[in-house]
């Protein structure tokens, strides 16, 4: 068994639970949570565009809020606990789904799990998921 | 690949975070949890918390980068010079694959 987890956009929520449940794995846990990434906006040219840029109201806002180079992004963290065979397939999925192609799409890590018990029956391993 | 998981006061979240990049760490995650510990949580006059709030920092890092990231948080989410209950834990495991979803690439 591997455990799925993966930081998308918020606005991608909806239909990654739509492409996976109609794939046929419908399970996951989902929370809110914020990160940054290893690309952040370069706070030098930022400034000195601020400063020297001829720049209208919106753009001076626009710029001036993301001047802060620690900030961090609301995201959405899910993780799916999935049976070997079907790890490729669904990281596929969600990549086919999230990708727009610039930065802050997210990432996904697979990690082993040990066992899995549903709490109901007792049942283990890959009978409980 | 490693990932770290880190349960810590969430005053501390910042200078962490702070800390991190300037160590060249910029990727992080953060979670808002609540938990208690060993010392099964804290009595104030007659009335018993367990459910104390905490911050946890979720990063991923590549294996050699670990104790430095450890070292990071550990310094820095400390109280006192001794530390205090409550401080935190630190949790590793391994992380088999990552993937970037922008370029759909089989790296970190």
């Amino acid at each position: 068994m591997k455990e799925i987890i993966s930081v998308i956009r918020i606005n991608k929520m909806n239909e990654t639970k739509k492409v996976l449940s109609e794939a046929g794995y419908p399970s996951m846990t989902a929370k809110k949570v914020s990160g940054r990434g290893k690309k952040m906006s370069n706070v030098e040219v930022l400034s000195n565009l601020i400063d020297n840029g001829d720049l209208n109201t919106f753009e001076h806002q626009v710029v001036e809020s993301i001047t802060e180079k620690d900030r961090m992004l609301p995201k959405i963290m899910f993780t799916m606990v999935v049976a070997d065979e079907d790890v490729k397939n669904i990281v596929d999925l969600i990549i086919e789904t999230n990708q727009t192609g610039s930065m802050g799409d997210g990432k996904i890590f697979v990690c082993d799990v040990e066992d899995a018990i549903r709490v109901r029956t007792s049942e283990h391993e890959l009978n409980a998921i | 690949m490693k990932m770290i998981r880190a349960i810590v006061r969430p005053e501390k979240t910042s200078v962490i975070l702070g800390e991190l990049l300037d160590a060249g760490f910029p990727a992080a995650t953060k979670i808002d949890v609540v938990g208690r510990g060993k010392q099964r949580g804290i009595k104030i006059g007659n009335v018993h918390y367990d459910e104390l709030p905490k911050a946890m920092l979720m990063m991923v890092v590549n294996d050699e980068d670990k104790d430095d990231v450890i070292k990071i948080i550990m310094k820095n989410a400390k109280t006192g010079s001794e530390g205090s209950f409550g401080d935190g834990k630190i949790f590793i495991t391994t992380v088999e694959d990552a993937y970037t979803i922008s370029s759909g690439e089989n790296i970190l």
